[in-house]
């Protein structure tokens, strides 16, 4: 099955990508096909931005990747398919690519007219968004050098201190 | 104490192989890395300053550059740069993902190789190692702290970009298919994979050297040729550290 869109969270904010052209199953472990999502060239040509929804500061973006660890659709997100993803009509129905089945099921749970694609269940899915996560910065024209990276290390502190159980301050004297 | 090198004493540093490892030579010699934070110990860890010029008549002055000792015996990655290891696929501006991070020691030495153009993604599921290495990385912004399940992946996937090179030191029993599962997210094609094996917690009942063979075979199944195997003797027994290249194609 071919898939016509694809959704990546970046550390910013949502993205929603057009697929223009894509390899089939059966080729898709050629030499020649994984060198072409390798190639930035390349791979710009086989996917189009359609929309990028930033979050809206820290706080935010932590209320979102938590949801996203969950699979749970938020608010948020939903949002952002709508905007981003047109109608599905009663006689083609619109494919979505993206990373996580819990997530994927939540999806389809709110637009039932959306067919779902995971990694797991599609190594075209899989093999699109290596490259979005190997181009993703460049493809993402609003953002500037070092957004993503600066974005990163907050929300990662953010998150991994939220989930430790223990007061962050205190520090463990080791006994070596 | 006794034994060690000496403060004060005369240490000449020289690279190693490694881009990024260094060598102190002195009363004995000492792997070191290049501190990221001049002045600070992460683990109580020995220091040594190495002065860059000392040439101060014409108003300059006389900087130092400070490195860090990296003892192989509480480190598998130092037990095997010391043993010999061909490549460590990391370099100066490398991204790694780091998975079994502890508190976050040796990821510490890990940073220092890849400087402040790289980036270390350091996983580690344990809550109470997981703070300690919080605290080590607010001194160091090339290190993202991930408190996760190394086994999914997919929880932290907002935060991974695509690395260079996965370490992997788990220590559980099915940390191959851990390691396939990362490399096939984030581990760009050809990039290095390096996975510390302790046969004990594999298969306590096989003999360690079938324990390393199957271990590498399962690799193989993940997509990950495998390039060297070596022993982490004498400084860890019944270890191994296997070394592979991620392949998508074929």
């Amino acid at each position: 099955m071919s898939v016509d869109y694809l959704l990546t969270e970046n550390p910013v904010g949502y993205a929603v990508f057009k697929v223009v052209a894509q390899a089939d199953t059966i080729g898709n472990r050629l030499k020649e096909v994984q060198e072409a999502t390798q190639d930035l060239a390349k791979f710009g040509k086989m996917v189009e931005l359609v929309g990028l929804a930033p979050f809206q500061g820290t706080a935010h973006a932590l209320q979102e990747i938590n949801d996203v660890s969950e699979g749970i659709l938020s608010d948020f997100l939903r949002a952002t398919l709508e905007t981003n993803l047109p109608k599905a009509g009663k006689k083609k129905s619109i494919v979505l690519g993206l990373s996580e089945k819990n997530l994927a099921g939540s999806v389809k749970a709110t637009f039932p007219n959306l067919v779902c694609e995971t990694s797991e269940t599609s190594e075209v899915v899989a093999d699109l968004l290596r490259g979005l996560r190997q181009h993703g910065p460049k493809l993402l024209k609003q953002l500037q050098e070092g957004d993503i990276d600066r974005s990163v290390l907050g929300l990662g502190h953010a998150y991994s201190r939220a989930k430790v159980k223990f007061s962050v301050q205190k520090n463990d004297n080791h006994i070596i | 104490g006794a034994g060690g090198a000496k403060g004060g004493q005369k240490v000449i540093v020289e690279p190693h192989r490694h881009a990024g490892v260094f060598i102190a030579r002195g009363k004995e010699d000492l792997l070191v890395t290049k501190n990221l934070t001049p002045g600070e110990s992460v683990y109580g860890e020995k220091r040594i300053s190495v002065a860059n010029n000392n040439a101060t008549e014409n108003g300059a002055p006389a900087t130092t550059t400070e490195y860090r000792v990296w003892n192989p015996f509480r480190s598998k990655l130092a037990a095997g740069i010391l043993g010999g290891v061909d490549d460590i696929y990391m370099k100066p501006g490398s991204k790694v993902l780091y998975l079994g991070a502890a508190s976050g020691t040796s990821v510490s030495h890990v940073a220092d190789i890849v400087g402040p153009e790289g980036t270390v993604f350091a996983v580690e599921f344990s809550h109470r190692s997981g703070r300690d290495l919080i605290n080590m990385a607010t001194h160091r912004t090339n290190v993202i702290p991930i408190v996760e399940d190394a086994r999914h992946p997919l929880k932290y996937r907002m935060l991974v970009g695509m690395v260079d090179c996965i370490f992997a030191d788990v220590a559980q029993p099915d940390q191959a298919r851990i390691v396939g599962l990362n490399a096939h997210l984030f581990l760009k094609v050809g990039g290095g994979v390096i996975v510390s094996i302790k046969a004990n917690c594999i298969d306590s009942t096989a003999a360690p050297e079938a324990v390393f063979a199957r271990e590498v075979q399962k690799l193989r199944e993940e997509r990950i040729k495998p390039k060297e195997q070596l022993t982490l003797e004498p400084f860890e027994r019944d270890h191994a550290m296997v070394c592979g290249i991620y392949q998508r194609a074929g």
